[in-house]
């Protein structure tokens, strides 16, 4: 298993030297330096995804117990592949997109890459602080990569709150240490059963507090549209695919690891999850609807979407965490086909507001096709890839009793169609006023036709990513399988 | 050992409501740092043993701290550290631009 | 007022909380669950050869959390770096006494022997790479505050201390390296076969003090980064 340490180490290396050529060599090592790691870890990445089923261990130092211990399963293995989506594609897209700043920008990408594949992949309390703290620090760091105004306020909101979350974690961890000693996340779910319910449910709101916050589940959200705004538009691809995903991903490690779903279903934080996931997708349909600026929609839309992620992987059952799973993945997938059409358009001729989008449909039909797709997936609409794990959810809330919680799905699929169509109803109509714009080449339009058409092929024969999810639950709802592969070493 | 916890409560408790309350760009950042110490005199209260000495095992010795809470003590300062640099970078930046530090007054960002 | 009461009564629920833990935690009666210290303490100068703890879980046991946290160091000084104008500040020209400047002059060479101890005997005694690192970064910040930013960057240009900053967390990854090549995992110190030595000397603890050597100038240069742009921001 030495390539899944590599999936930590390539991407900051890369960065380094990056860092170095930057000095000595100008853009002249940019090009082969930075696509060449980029394909060196899409292969990386699939040697681990391949390997995941059954979860391995891998420990860092050799100490096994001792030190840290990184592990692969498949629950890993998702969020490993939806890196191996995306991380290609953006990087393709970015070297013809980024024009000021771009060694900054290439080396924040891959320290942030670095990050995420180290939340997602370490099976340690404090590596996870730490490693969440290296992606969400080089996450802010892109979004005042453009200097305006905007895009400096948008950092600091961005900053203060998920440095405001990260203590809530920080103490949860410390506190967790100091109760069972041990930071390794099968020997401290061990040690939790014999801890009094009181101090485990304190804990575990820190730990929901704190990744609520970078997650931007609703009360806690207000940084997440300010943060998308003016940021680098590759850079929203990753933020909304993997950097919420990865904090998705921690709490529900934390909370279904750590303190177990007999716990969880003990406190009745199931239902509150649940509810706080209809909440805020109803909250945020309706404030999506009232945006002018495409990006402020589409990061209300990722709020909504992150709220059906969240109500399929509460919902306790097998079904739903394996529809929240896959709505993940697709949520990463449709979110960045739009972002990245956008993004051809904004490069095109800097249209961002709804407005400017006018006509742009026959210009562009190809994309603006694309668009239509992609947006129609993210609705929930058949046969693209939304519908399917929408479905999944749904089933899965109507089969665990959250009647209430399927009927707002629906209500809220209703109102995403509602704004999704304006703006594709702008896309596509006439207009005799004639824009100067650029042409976009080849390396912007091919990654958001892969990511598009990635869109009908998963909602055609879903079984392509189904084959890894469907042994996601088996280490989720019942963590002593976990536990056990991770204390076996 | 009941004081040291009081200590810590109210200087997490007071870091928080500095950042939540307080309209100074300057002052929030210090309510960060505050509540950054108190995690970290968490730590040390975590490690505490009465009567230990310092994990450094030169000499002959009946009884160390514990050496963990130390280590991740200094990760978590180095961080620290390094988010408020980066936090007053922005407010220098903030202040260069709108020359105020009012945090009512920067409203470029609605919704 | 309504919402500085809300506020405040946020806090209190928050410190009523906290306090009800800690106190919860105070009273449980723990018997003997700390084995991962105690092995800490009783195996840890055998298994690394350190004989200072901390560092032997900094740079043995949770050498990872250490690369982490340097990375995250990096990036703040990226961020920074790239945050400020091209322009100097205005406070470049501020004059002290003679005193000051032949001071500084003769402070230096000593806090170059300092910092290069403490990260040297960062395994033996209290100290080590970050300790020593932000030593060594005073000598930058010093110049800058007493000859200004204009000297200090002359004497060490931005991308100077960058390239050293890179070099420091790429040589901390390529040692790590060096286990892999051996067959051993990653960040492997004993295990790996590197000779540990004997506890208490100088050259002892296998890659231990190297490690210090890389986190040190990767902190003295990534602290001098933050401090001057800190300062130039004008």
């Amino acid at each position: 298993m030495q390539a899944a340490i590599w999936l930590i180490i390539l991407p900051l290396l890369t960065a380094f030297f990056i860092g170095i050529s930057k000095v000595f060599y100008s853009y002249k090592l940019l090009f082969p330096l930075v696509t060449g790691s980029a394909i060196l870890y899409l292969y990386l990445l699939i040697s681990v995804i391949d390997h995941s089923y059954p979860p391995k261990v891998y420990s860092v130092g050799d100490w096994g117990l001792l030190g840290i211990n990184i592990m692969v399963d498949p629950f890993s293995g998702l969020l490993l592949l939806m890196i191996a989506l995306l991380f290609l594609p953006v990087i393709v897209f970015s070297l013809k997109y980024i024009t000021f700043h771009t060694h900054n920008y290439f080396i924040l990408t891959y320290i942030m890459t670095a990050g995420i594949a180290g939340m997602v992949l370490t099976a340690d309390l404090f590596n996870l602080y730490v490693f969440l703290e290296v992606s969400s620090l080089s996450s802010c760091a892109l979004v005042a990569l453009k200097k305006t105004n905007k895009a400096i306020e948008g950092t600091f909101k961005y900053l203060v709150m998920s440095t405001l979350g990260s203590f809530f974690i920080l103490l949860a961890t410390i506190l967790t240490y100091d109760l069972t000693g041990t930071l390794n996340m099968a020997e401290i779910s061990v040690a939790f059963q014999d801890i009094p319910f009181q101090i485990k449910s304190i804990l575990m709101a820190f730990f929901i507090f704190g990744y609520a916050i970078k997650i931007g589940l609703i009360p806690l959200h207000a940084w997440l549209p300010d943060s998308y705004e003016e940021s680098p538009i590759p850079y929203n691809v990753l933020s909304s695919g993997l950097v919420m995903k990865s904090a998705v991903y921690a709490l529900i490690r934390v909370l279904y690891i750590l303190f177990g779903f007999d716990f969880l279903d003990e406190t009745g934080m199931l239902q509150i999850g649940v509810v706080w996931g209809v909440v805020t997708f109803l909250i945020a349909h309706l404030l999506a609807f009232q945006q002018s600026n495409v990006i402020r929609l589409l990061a209300y839309s990722s709020i909504a979407q992150i709220a059906y992620i969240t109500i399929g992987l509460f919902v306790g059952t097998e079904r739903g965490l394996i529809g929240g799973n896959f709505h993940i993945l697709n949520h990463a997938i449709m979110k960045g086909t739009l972002f990245f059409v956008i993004a051809i358009f904004h490069y095109s001729l800097t249209a961002v507001d709804i407005k400017d989008l006018k006509g742009l449909g026959f210009r562009f039909p190809l994309l603006s096709f694309t668009f239509v797709v992609a947006s129609l997936a993210i609705v929930g609409l058949p046969p693209f890839n939304g519908f399917i794990s929408k479905w999944l959810i749904v089933e899965a809330a109507l089969d665990a009793g959250f009647i209430y919680a399927a009927f707002s799905i629906l209500v809220g699929t209703f109102l995403s169609l509602t704004y999704y169509l304006k703006v594709i109803v702008t896309l596509y109509t006439k207009t005799d006023k004639t824009i100067e714009m650029k042409e976009p080449g080849l390396a912007l339009k091919l990654p958001t036709i892969f990511l598009g058409s990635l869109c009908i092929v998963f909602g055609i024969a879903p079984s392509l990513p189904l084959s890894l999810i469907d042994k996601i639950p088996t280490f989720l709802l019942d963590h002593e399988e976990y536990i056990s592969i991770l204390l076996g070493g | 050992m009941e004081l040291p916890f009081v200590v810590v409560t109210i200087l997490f408790c007071l870091g928080i409501y500095t950042i939540i309350t307080q309209k100074n760009l300057i002052k929030i950042v210090l309510g960060f740092t505050i509540v950054e110490s108190s995690l970290i005199l968490i730590f040390v209260l975590v490690s505490y043993q009465p009567g230990g000495t310092a994990p450094i095992l030169d000499k002959a010795y009946h009884l160390v701290v514990d050496p963990i809470p130390q280590a991740l003590a200094l990760t978590s300062i180095v961080i620290g550290g390094s988010v408020t640099a980066v936090m007053l970078a922005l407010v220098i930046k903030i202040q260069k631009r709108y020359r105020t530090l009012n945090v009512d007054k920067l409203r470029k960002l609605k919704g | 007022m309504v919402k500085k009461l809300y506020k405040l009564g946020l806090v209190v629920s928050l410190g009523m909380f906290l306090f009800v833990l800690f106190s919860d935690i105070h009273n449980l009666d723990r018997t003997s669950k700390n084995y991962l210290s105690e092995h800490y303490i009783s195996e840890g100068v055998q298994e690394t050869g350190a004989i200072n703890l901390v560092t032997s879980v900094l740079y043995d046991y949770r050498a990872f959390d250490t690369l982490g946290e340097a990375t995250v160091l990096l990036t703040a000084a990226t961020i920074l770096a790239f945050l400020v104008p091209v322009t100097k500040a205005d406070m470049l020209g501020t004059t002290f006494t003679i005193i000051v400047y032949q001071a500084t002059k003769y402070l230096i060479p000593f806090i170059a022997v300092l910092g290069v101890y403490v990260i040297m005997f960062g395994h033996l005694s209290p100290g080590g790479g970050f300790v020593g690192g932000v030593v060594m970064a005073l000598i930058p910040i010093l110049l800058s505050l007493t000859y200004g930013i204009d000297f200090s960057e002359y004497k060490l240009t931005p991308n100077t201390k960058k390239v050293v900053e890179d070099i420091g967390a790429i040589g901390f990854i390529l040692l790590g390296l060096l286990a892999v090549l051996t067959g051993n995992n990653f960040l492997a110190n004993g295990q790996a076969g590197f000779p540990l030595g004997n506890a208490g000397e100088l050259i002892s603890a296998g890659l231990i003090p190297y490690l210090n050597v890389m986190i040190g100038i990767k902190v003295g240069a990534g602290l001098a980064i933050i401090f001057n742009s800190l300062m130039k921001e004008q």
